[in-house]
């Protein structure tokens, strides 16, 4: 039996993309029919939720008793595979917490599979996080994910800057989000139903929509490539090893 | 799957090959069949498709997303229409480079509409390569080659193969000398009444043109065989044990 994996998708700044990430995660470990659950949390309302009613709880991941609903079921649960959306400015503070209940040991002596997808903003500010968290992260799968959605450019014009931050994690991988059209996104968010349900011309509960053809298309070709992304670092094998991954294409 | 339900695309990356006039025959010969068409003009400039048939035809752009969609969603709706784009040679790479990326083929052909693709073929290095690769990139589209013989003789043949033996290509023959005048002045039909009830074309010129018409609509109904022949193969394939 597989052991359970759980992802943390985390930024300590706002509007780089959190929410946007897990999402493809989602879709991604569905296409693989690796069962998923997510905690969203942006407490009360949840962002994630919208997307994925289905498999989402809106938590307050600050709280102890959202804290056990969501490790102490980590072993009971269906889903093997656990995503959580960390609110902007809570990255920090969840990874101490996740220090300070013991989680992190677990993920260190091998019981649970841990990663964390670190959403980079442009910001120097920014940067200065990943030294930071990587430095609680330790031994976790850590993600260093440029987000090119909202058009971010990532320093790379100036290489000192660049390398100065993104070379020095040891261990750390680098994933790249490519820019969606804005037309196609915001039609997506308007729909508020999976990538892959917008896709498939499928509405929130699985009835027929009418989604543009060309839109649709850029979605799929977009997310085909984030997929890429997800399968150049064997995210299938790092959080379900024994399972055999053979879905490499968004269906049409 | 044939003409009824069709999308064909007459392209080339070079200008002045002859496009909007296979274009206006095109359009016209669906008209003539009695089917239901529409064609969309991916051109800029003088003496466009839609300045020719401006009731049959809709101007269109692809410069940006809503123009992308009221072309390309239009196209995909089986609406039982025979589809003819004029693609301007200044918006070839967009549009190939689109409709690979969105996979118009193959989403066409989910909806059971055929997509052929008349390609007017010159000796260039340019046109060349990109028949090649329309050829790699659109393998469920009929890629037929289209002759212009008023741009020469056809000794460039063996650089256009078509797709499998037997495959149809397109001859467009040279009009008689003189006759030119009577069809290049917008707007025009050779379906409509400016040919039926030509008044100011001569009988000789008016006989001519026909002759030359039935030589062109000859050409189109073996594409059109084709599309069909194609569609069955298809289904034939499917069926078997």
């Amino acid at each position: 039996m597989a052991r359970p994996a759980v992802i943390l998708v985390g930024a300590d700044k706002g509007g780089v993309g959190k929410t946007t990430v897990a999402r493809t995660l989602i879709d991604y470990f569905g296409a693989h029919q690796t069962p998923t659950r997510a905690f969203d949390t942006e407490s009360p309302r949840g962002t994630l939720k919208r997307f994925h009613p289905e498999l989402t709880e809106v938590v307050d991941v600050t709280s102890v008793s959202d804290q056990m609903k969501i490790f102490d079921t980590l072993g009971s649960a269906d889903a093997k595979v656990t995503v959580i959306d960390v609110r902007a400015g809570l990255l920090s503070s969840t990874l101490q917490a996740l220090t300070d209940i013991g989680f992190l040991e677990s993920a260190k002596k091998g019981q649970i599979t841990f990663a964390v997808f670190h959403i980079l903003g442009p910001s120097i500010a920014s940067l200065e996080e990943i030294a930071e968290t990587a430095r609680v992260v330790g031994d976790a799968n850590y993600f260093l994910v440029k987000n090119f959605v909202n058009n971010t450019t990532f320093f790379e014009w100036d290489p000192a800057t660049y390398n100065s931050y993104f070379k020095k994690i040891k261990g750390a991988e680098e994933i790249t989000i490519p820019k969606l059209n804005e037309m196609a996104y915001e039609q997506v968010e308007v729909a508020s139903v999976p990538f892959v349900s917008f896709v498939g011309n499928k509405g929130a509960k699985g009835e027929a929509a009418n989604y543009s053809f060309v839109l649709r298309g850029y979605v799929r070709h977009w997310l085909g490539n984030v997929w890429g992304e997800y399968d150049k670092v064997k995210l299938v094998d790092l959080v379900s090893p024994k399972m055999e991954s053979n879905v490499r294409q968004v269906a049409g | 799957m044939s003409f009824l339900n069709s999308v064909t695309i007459v392209a080339s990356p070079r200008p002045r090959v002859g496009k909007t006039l296979l274009a206006r025959l095109l359009t016209d010969f669906q008209r003539h069949e009695n089917r239901a068409v529409s064609a969309f003009d991916v051109n800029s400039g003088e003496r466009t498709l839609s300045q020719f048939l401006p009731e049959q035809t809709i101007a269109a752009n692809i410069r940006d997303v809503n123009g992308q969609m009221a072309l390309f969603d239009r196209l995909v709706a089986g609406d039982g229409t025979a589809k003819i784009v004029d693609l301007g040679y200044d918006s070839y790479d967009s549009f190939v480079a689109l409709a690979h990326q969105i996979d118009f083929v193959e989403e066409a052909r989910r909806r059971s509409i055929a997509v052929a693709m008349l390609f007017m073929v010159t000796p260039d290095q340019t046109s060349v390569a990109a028949y090649r690769s329309l050829r790699h990139r659109f393998t469920q589209a009929l890629l037929v080659p289209v002759h212009n013989e008023i741009l020469g003789s056809s000794q460039h043949r063996d650089k256009y193969p078509v797709a499998a033996v037997g495959a149809p290509s397109v001859r467009l023959p040279v009009l008689a000398p003189g006759l030119r005048k009577y069809i290049d002045n917008p707007p025009f039909s050779f379906a409509g009444p400016d040919m039926g009830n030509a008044v100011d074309i001569p009988v000789d010129a008016h006989i001519e043109l026909q002759r030359w018409l039935r030589r062109i609509y000859l050409e189109f109904r073996e594409v059109g065989l084709r599309l069909l022949l194609a569609d069955l193969q298809t289904s034939m394939r499917g069926s078997g044990p």
